[in-house]
């Protein structure tokens, strides 16, 4: 891991949710969810789902870690 | 390679379910009726407004203004107006057949729609109260009530195209039952046979059962929020299914209290039953006895899908068969990782 890694992820992520702030700004009414019967609920539960496995894949990636820092650690000894 | 071919099916599934869920179009319905207080004795003119109808390829409209089964009024005229529209006049009669009858359904039939009863109910004024006067002049038969054939996701009021819900949200849950289960499996398999393995597996399987534990109540509460007005409402599964996960999360904090591998393993183990003990009266029972916002309280508690044609509930088990092998795949990747980490840790590596 090079050491800019953190910074650069911060930035990418403060555009992301700017962007993302500015899409939702310019679209959204009060009754947005509401519009073509519904549909946007779905779409949201979906976006739900898809945010739970990415968390998933979040944890399954710290516990490979470690079992990488494990392994490194062995090698330096 | 060869024991792969359930996870290539599982993701088949899931996609077929994403696709063909968004896909499949809603039985047509009639959302907007106009006008919803009339006069009895009075000729009226209804504004039919339709959603996902298509009027104008159809050949011969009818439409019906009905009390119930026996109290029936055909139109004088249907006129199509454009796809969503549709103009239906009728000769309200004077007589009513009971003080009570007086919130009229209207349906309408036509051979490319099918057979749609408006969601609004119009309210007849007036009029007076002739039991055997009214039988004469409600005397109509509807003699066609099939719905649209093919396949497609029943028309609800209030909840319209977040039916597809079903799909993804009720799905879930069943994940969630089929991780419990093997979890509390190999909970019992550990108890008999003390192998450590077994408890990798049953916390693996128990914390992929509390993800989709957590997913279910939140795209459940949103939901909720445009169809019940309000995300929680203390409903009475969603405030059993919050106690339940919280009696699984409990588990995890009593895993992380032992130091010693075997105590834990062997502790969290009975816990996990316990907990997987709890599911039966938390979610099977207490739902029966208390009114819930959920469609289905009076009957099965765990199903929502009573209004689903055979068609579109194959695609629905096909979606549950989906989450439930790809449950099995991650909780069987996260045990996996844990048995390297003993692996490396055993031999002081």
């Amino acid at each position: 891991m090079n050491k800019y890694s953190a910074k650069i992820f911060a930035l990418l992520l403060t555009f992301t949710f700017l962007f993302s702030n500015a899409i939702l700004a310019q679209g959204s009414s009060p009754d947005f969810m509401r519009s073509i019967g519904k549909i946007y609920v779905v779409v949201g539960v979906i976006a739900i789902i898809f945010i739970g496995i990415v968390l998933y894949l979040v944890r399954l990636d710290l516990k490979i870690s470690k079992l990488e820092k494990i392994i490194k650690e062995h090698g330096e000894d | 390679m060869k024991w792969n071919w359930w996870k290539i099916l599982g993701i088949t599934f899931i996609f077929i379910s994403l696709t063909v869920g968004m896909l499949i179009p809603l039985r047509p319905g009639i959302v907007g009726l106009n006008p919803l207080q009339i006069t009895a004795g009075q000729t009226v003119q209804f504004d039919l407004e339709g959603y996902n109808t298509n009027f104008t390829n159809s050949k011969e409209a009818k439409a019906w203004l009905w009390l119930d089964k026996d109290h029936i009024v055909k139109a004088n005229a249907v006129q199509v107006i454009d796809n969503q529209l549709v103009k239906a006049e009728f000769d309200i009669p004077e007589h009513l057949p009971e003080k009570e009858k007086r919130t009229a359904k209207l349906s309408t039939y036509d051979e490319v729609n099918g057979f749609i009863t408006a969601l609004g109910r119009p309210y007849i004024k007036d009029g007076t109260i002739e039991t055997s006067l009214a039988a004469n002049q409600w005397n109509a038969k509807i003699n066609n009530s099939e719905k649209i054939g093919g396949i497609n996701f029943p028309f609800l009021p209030n909840i319209y195209e977040s039916v597809r819900n079903t799909f993804y949200h009720v799905a879930l849950w069943f994940a969630m039952f089929f991780t419990f289960i093997w979890g509390v499996v190999h909970s019992i398999q550990y108890l008999r046979t003390l192998d450590p393995e077994r408890d990798f597996k049953a916390s693996s399987f128990t914390s992929s059962g509390i993800l989709f534990g957590i997913l279910g109540l939140v795209t459940g509460m949103m939901w909720a929020s445009y169809t019940w007005g309000e995300a929680w409402s203390w409903d009475i599964k969603q405030t059993m299914t919050a106690i339940l996960l919280l009696v699984y999360l409990a588990y995890f904090v009593l895993r992380m209290s032992f130091e010693d591998d075997e105590r834990r393993a062997r502790i969290s183990a009975i816990y996990n039953i316990f907990a997987f003990v709890c599911i039966i009266p938390l979610l099977y029972v207490i739902p029966r006895l208390v009114d819930s916002l959920h469609p289905g309280g009076q009957g099965n508690p765990a199903f929502s899908t009573g209004d689903l044609d055979m068609k579109v509930r194959v695609l629905f088990y096909m979606s549950v068969l989906g989450w439930c092998m790809i449950g099995y795949w991650m909780s069987n990747l996260f045990y996996r990782s844990k048995k390297i980490e003993s692996f490396l840790l055993e031999n002081d590596i």
